[in-house]
This record gives structure tokens, C-alpha cells and sequence, in this order.
């Protein structure tokens, strides 16, 4: 990706995205007050912390700006473009995305319910059931880890899971 | 002391504690064995079960899971050549060639042998050092503390193969993740950024679930088809039969090879957060050096095998001593076995061992009693270990997903820890897939707290800074801290000079 004449690598955008968060963070450590009894208030290491980010932030990106000029244009790596980027990380997103609905979800179905239809689609969609015998297996595993882990937990461990707002299951 | 640890030993043989321990020590052989699953995993999937447990019980199945995971690592590097932990890679090198020649069960025995062996003399370490480096650790000020917590974070970071601007941007990061929220020393709310959530700080154990399991989990989800294709290799049954009396006199006629790697994993195992993957690289390395036939390294050499496995088991006790001395996690999986102590409120430090004698003995105790329960579950299981380190993916991934978020879940009772795993699982991910390394991330978000408070300790009884240089202990720490980055710098342009590029080198415009 370009920004007018500046061309930076993924290095280079990890970096700026670090000393922009940095810098806007430590931006806000100006407004938090200074305690009167002791000689640093609660900005003081923050702003130690979020200055050394910021810092190194600058170097990724200078760093970076610098391996780019110095390498021979020929030698660049082309990028994958769209197409090779969703193909490539399509499932990553998928199964995040399943997740955070199972999570979600756990607050208006309850740990059971939401469980047992998280593992049976994640399960499905890491290997796709082809015959009768591999959706048995989804099936108990889905059951094990919806209800199994639930009696233990509960039962055993002392660990209240959540039961559905909507369900009260 | 050796009254102490006898009562441990003795506490432990009682069912109550031996069978947390058996248990904890199988799913750590099985984990470790099971390729793609770390330790630092297993040991996240079993945290949620010890929350019920007393800190005892729970501690033996953590420090089962710990000594078992080392030593299961070795079946799958040396069966299928692929290692079933980082740990395990050197194991790989000449386990792997040994068994394709036709002596399985000889390179597989040699590595659980040796285990046991260097996971002994570290055990040896481990009691008679805890002591009386926690009462060095007690004549430390805040300064010392802050020092050598600054000294952890640099070496750590410094450590990164890849770019140290990148670990030092990772410990940095895990700093600023503890100050959002909450002012530890005044108490004060912070850079909560309007988010109710952050108004107590961010809870470190789901970052630290989130984060590993995560990046662990979606890598192995984008790249599934390749290691379906290897396991299906695994199915083969193969003849593990040995005679373990000749296997034996082999790792004990080569006592050098045998003190000195278990000597590396050691120390690495004291240096915070660098981990079992470097003490096996370093001891393999060693070894190779050190013989008189380093040809045969990589074709099946028994010295390859014994150091790295020596090492990495050794490498837990150097670890284990890190947290119970002065409360700062050598790896990953003593940051977990951190967070379980802090659940059950004991506090981990130089007062750890003086104040709670009783629980410190009784883990002395669960790792030494760890080792001979490896050998016993693996005489048994050997034979069937093969078919279960190929259960596959797709049972084992949501499996270990729904055990994490129970783990965050019971933290606190409440689905926001659930919300920051996700959030720290998108990020830890985001991180490796940047070239950003893991490690100097969670220690940053484990010390951050306490850098902070220590610091502020020390300004607060003298407001002079210089007494962070002047004060011998804390000075020396700082100096070390500098010579670790100078160190670090001095090797990339190195190896920068000798023209090497790593992977991570082949960026791309996007």
C-alpha cells in the first residue's frame, strides 16, 4: 500500500498503527490529575510506558521506510492481493466470527444451549461430517461438551456456568 | 529442609493429591504428545478444573501437566518427526532418523529415560536453591525489584530472533495493557476510555488464554488441510519393544552430555520467559559441539536425543525456581500456575516459600513424583499412544475453546473476562501474523503491575532516580538489562553482516 510517495510494508503499518495508539493514549494521560500528597500522580508511568511504545513505534516505521528504499524493486515481494487474502484467512474470520456469536449468545441461551450448537458447528466446519457415522460423532461431541463439561463444572468444581436470560437453562 | 520435603512427598502420596497429580500428568503427556498443542495450552484447558481444587491439588495437576507435557513432546517428534511441542524440535532431529532406521522404541525410550534423568538433577536444583535465593530475593528494595523486573522484560525481549524492536514493541504493549483501568497504587480509575469493562483493569489470566490459545489455534485452523495430510501418517502401528536396562547404561555412560544439558535447560529455565525451546536448541547445539562424532548429528545420534530431552525437563525445575523464589513466571506455563495462585490468594514472592512451607514442599514434592508417574503412564500407554495423539483437530479445537472460556468465565463469574479472551485472541493472533512474538507480550502484561508499583514505591521513600544505579543489586540488574539489548543488537547486525535472512525478512505491500 502507498500514502502519496510513502510506500510501507507490513512492518511499517504495524509500527504506525503502534505510535498512533501510543500517541493518542499517552494524549490522554495529560488530563489525569497529579495527587497533592505524592511527588508522581497516576500519569506519571504511563506515560513512561506509552512515550517507550511510541518510540520504538516511530523506529518499526522509519526501520521499515529505510528496508524498503534499500531494496531493489525487483526484489519486492508482490502482494497478495484481495482474492489471496480472503482465501487465505477466510476460515480464521469464519471461526472467529462463530465465536464471538457463541459467546454472544451465552448470556440469552445459557452455557448448554449455546455449547452444544458452537462445538457442532465448529466441529462441522473443521471436517465437514460425510457420512452417517461422522455426524454421530459431531452429535456426542457437541452433547459431551455442552452437558458433560456443564455436570462436572458444576457439580464437582463449584464453577456456576451461566444459565439463559431467555431460556433460564 | 529434607524433613520438609519428606512431609511433601508423604502429603502427596495421599489420594487426595496423587490422583490431581496422575491425572494432570497424563493430559500432559497426551497434550504434549499431541502436535499443534502446546503446554501452555494444556495447562490453560486444565486451570478452570483446579478452581474448585485446594491450591495443592491444583498445583500438583498444573506441575503433572508441566513435567508430563516435556516428556510426551519427544513420541510424536521421534515416531512421526513432527514435534509435538517447540520444545521438542531438537529431540526431532535425530529421534526422527533413528526410528526410520528400525529403532523406535530405542530413540523414544532414550528420550524418556534421559527426561526423567535431567527432570532429577533439576529436581536437586530446585530444593536446595528456592530457599535461599528467596531469601536473597527478601533483601531487595523496590528499586531491586524494579530492576530486575526491567532486566526480565529486556532479556526477553532482546531474545527475539526475529526483530528486537518488534520484542521490545510486544513487552511494551503488555505494559500498556496494565495500565488501562486502574491505578494499582492509588487506585485510581485511568484510561478506561469511557469502557466499563476497563474501569478495574484488565484481568491478566484471560489475556493470557486468549492470547496463546488463540494464535494457537487459528494458525493451526489456516494451515489444517497440511496437517490432516500428516497425520494420517500416524496411523501406522509401530514396535516400541526395547531393553531398557541397555538403553539406560546408554544415557549413563555419557554423564557429560547428561549434566551439562540438564545444567543449560537450568539456567535457561531461571532466565524469566525464554522457555524449554531454547534450553533444547542451546543443549543440542552443545552436545554437537562438544562430540567426538558431530557428523552423526541429525542421523540418529543418541547424544542429540538425551541433551535435548535432559534439557527441556530440566528446564521446569530452573523455571519452577523463577516463580517461587522471587514470583516472576520463567515461561508461559508458570504465568498460569501464577494466576492459579493469585485465585486461591496466595501470593507468589520471596515470602512464598518461608510463608506457605507446607504448599511450596508439597510442589517440590509433585515434581519429583511427577517423573516416575511419566515413566509409569507411558510403560502403560506407550503402545496406544500413537492412535491418541491423532484424535483430530476437529474434536480437539472446540473442545479446547469452550474449556478456555470457562476458564475466563469462572475468573470472576462474569462474560466480560469471556469478551477480553476474544478480544486478546484477535489480537494475539493479529501479533503473530505481524512477526510480533508472544512471549515479552505476556510477561510485559504480567510484570506491568508490578514495574509500577515497585517504581513508584522507590520515588516515593527517595525521589532521587539515581538511586536506581547507585544501589549495588539494582544498578548491576540495570547494567545486565543494557548489556542483554547491546547484546541482542550486536547479534542482528551480525548476522545482518553475514547476510541472513529470516523468513519474517520477506515482507509485503498491502
Amino acid at each position: 500500500m502507498r500514502v502519496g510517495s510513502l510506500s510501507l510494508g507490513r512492518d511499517g503499518w504495524a509500527g504506525f498503527v503502534v505510535l498512533i495508539f501510543s500517541s493518542i493514549l499517552f494524549l490522554l494521560t495529560i488530563g489525569l490529575p497529579e495527587m497533592p500528597l505524592v511527588p508522581v500522580g497516576p500519569g506519571f508511568y504511563p506515560r513512561i510506558v506509552l512515550g517507550f511504545t511510541a518510540l520504538m513505534g516511530l523506529w518499526l516505521v522509519l526501520a521499515d521506510y529505510r528496508r524498503k528504499r534499500l531494496t531493489n524493486p525487483l526484489e519486492k515481494v508482490p502482494a497478495p492481493g484481495l482474492h489471496g487474502l480472503v482465501r487465505r484467512f477466510r476460515d480464521v474470520v469464519i471461526h472467529f466470527s462463530m465465536f464471538a456469536v457463541y459467546i454472544a449468545a451465552m448470556s440469552p441461551l445459557g452455557f448448554r444451549i449455546s455449547t452444544l450448537v458452537y462445538v457442532a458447528a465448529s466441529s462441522c466446519l473443521l471436517d465437514p461430517p460425510r457420512s452417517p457415522k461422522a455426524w454421530v460423532r459431531v452429535a456426542v461431541l457437541a452433547v459431551l461438551a455442552a452437558f458433560l463439561t456443564f455436570f462436572v463444572f458444576e457439580r464437582y468444581l463449584a464453577v456456576l456456568l451461566p444459565r439463559g436470560r431467555w431460556t433460564s437453562f | 529442609m529434607f524433613e520438609l520435603l519428606g512431609n511433601g512427598i508423604a502429603t502427596l502420596m495421599d489420594l487426595k493429591y496423587l490422583v490431581p497429580l496422575v491425572v494432570g500428568t497424563l493430559i500432559g503427556v497426551i497434550g504434549g504428545a499431541l502436535p499443534g498443542i502446546t503446554i501452555t495450552m494444556t495447562i490453560i484447558v486444565v486451570l478452570p478444573f483446579t478452581f474448585g481444587l485446594e491450591p495443592l491439588q491444583g498445583l500438583a495437576a498444573m506441575i503433572g501437566v508441566y513435567v508430563g507435557g516435556e516428556t510426551g513432546g519427544l513420541i510424536t517428534s521421534c515416531l512421526l518427526g513432527i514435534p509435538g511441542k517447540p520444545s521438542s524440535v531438537a529431540t526431532m532431529f535425530d529421534g526422527f532418523p533413528m526410528s526410520r532406521r528400525g529403532e523406535p522404541g530405542r530413540a523414544v525410550w532414550l528420550g524418556v529415560y534421559a527426561s526423567l534423568i535431567g527432570g532429577l538433577l533439576g529436581a536437586i536444583v530446585l530444593v536446595a536453591s528456592t530457599g535461599p535465593l528467596a531469601r536473597l530475593a527478601l533483601e531487595f528494595g523496590p528499586w531491586e525489584y524494579f530492576s530486575l523486573f526491567i532486566l526480565a522484560l529486556s532479556m526477553v525481549a532482546g531474545l527475539v530472533e526475529s526483530s528486537m524492536v518488534k520484542g521490545l514493541i510486544a513487552g511494551g504493549l503488555g505494559l500498556v495493557v496494565t495500565v488501562l483501568g486502574n491505578d494499582p497504587v492509588m487506585g485510581k480509575e485511568r484510561l478506561s476510555l469511557g469502557i466499563s469493562t476497563l474501569e478495574g483493569g484488565i484481568p491478566f489470566l484471560p489475556v493470557l488464554i486468549g492470547t496463546f490459545a488463540f494464535a494457537q489455534i487459528m494458525s493451526d485452523i489456516e494451515k489444517l488441510g497440511a496437517d490432516q495430510q500428516l497425520q494420517t501418517e500416524a496411523a501406522k502401528s509401530v514396535n516400541l519393544a526395547v531393553n531398557h536396562l541397555k538403553v539406560l547404561w546408554e544415557i549413563l555412560s555419557r554423564p557429560f552430555v547428561l549434566l551439562w544439558a540438564s545444567f543449560i535447560g537450568l539456567v535457561v529455565g531461571v532466565l524469566p520467559a525464554i522457555g524449554g525451546s531454547a534450553a533444547n536448541m542451546l543443549a543440542y547445539d552443545q552436545a554437537k559441539k562438544f562430540s567426538k562424532h558431530p557428523e552423526q548429528f541429525g542421523k540418529g545420534a543418541p547424544e542429540g536425543i538425551i541433551a535435548s530431552e535432559a534439557s527441556n525437563n530440566a528446564n521446569v525445575a530452573g523455571s519452577l525456581v523463577t516463580i517461587m523464589a522471587f514470583g516472576i513466571p520463567g515461561d508461559a506455563v508458570t504465568a498460569v500456575m501464577l494466576g492459579a495462585l493469585t485465585i486461591h490468594g496466595i501470593q507468589s514472592g520471596p515470602l512464598f516459600v518461608s510463608q506457605n512451607g507446607p504448599l511450596a514442599y508439597g510442589m517440590f514434592a509433585a515434581y519429583i513424583l511427577a517423573h516416575p508417574v511419566v515413566l509409569i503412564i507411558l510403560a502403560v500407554l506407550m503402545r496406544w499412544m500413537i492412535r491418541i495423539v491423532t484424535v483430530p483437530k476437529s474434536v480437539l479445537f472446540p473442545m479446547v475453546l469452550v474449556l478456555c472460556v470457562i476458564g475466563a468465565y469462572a475468573l470472576g463469574n462474569t462474560m466480560s473476562s469471556v469478551w477480553i479472551l476474544l478480544v486478546f485472541g484477535v489480537f494475539g493472533y493479529v501479533m503473530v501474523k505481524l512477526g510480533f512474538p508472544l512471549a515479552p507480550f505476556i510477561l510485559g502484561v504480567i510484570l506491568g503491575d508490578q514495574i509500577e508499583i515497585n517504581l513508584i514505591r522507590a520515588l516515593m521513600t527517595d525521589p532521587d532516580p539515581m538511586q536506581f544505579l547507585l544501589r549495588p543489586i539494582s544498578g548491576a540488574l540495570l547494567l545486565a538489562s543494557v548489556l542483554s539489548v547491546a547484546a541482542a543488537i550486536w547479534q542482528h547486525v551480525r548476522q545482518k553482516r553475514r547476510g541472513v535472512q529470516d523468513a519474517e525478512a520477506a515482507d509485503v505491500d498491502f
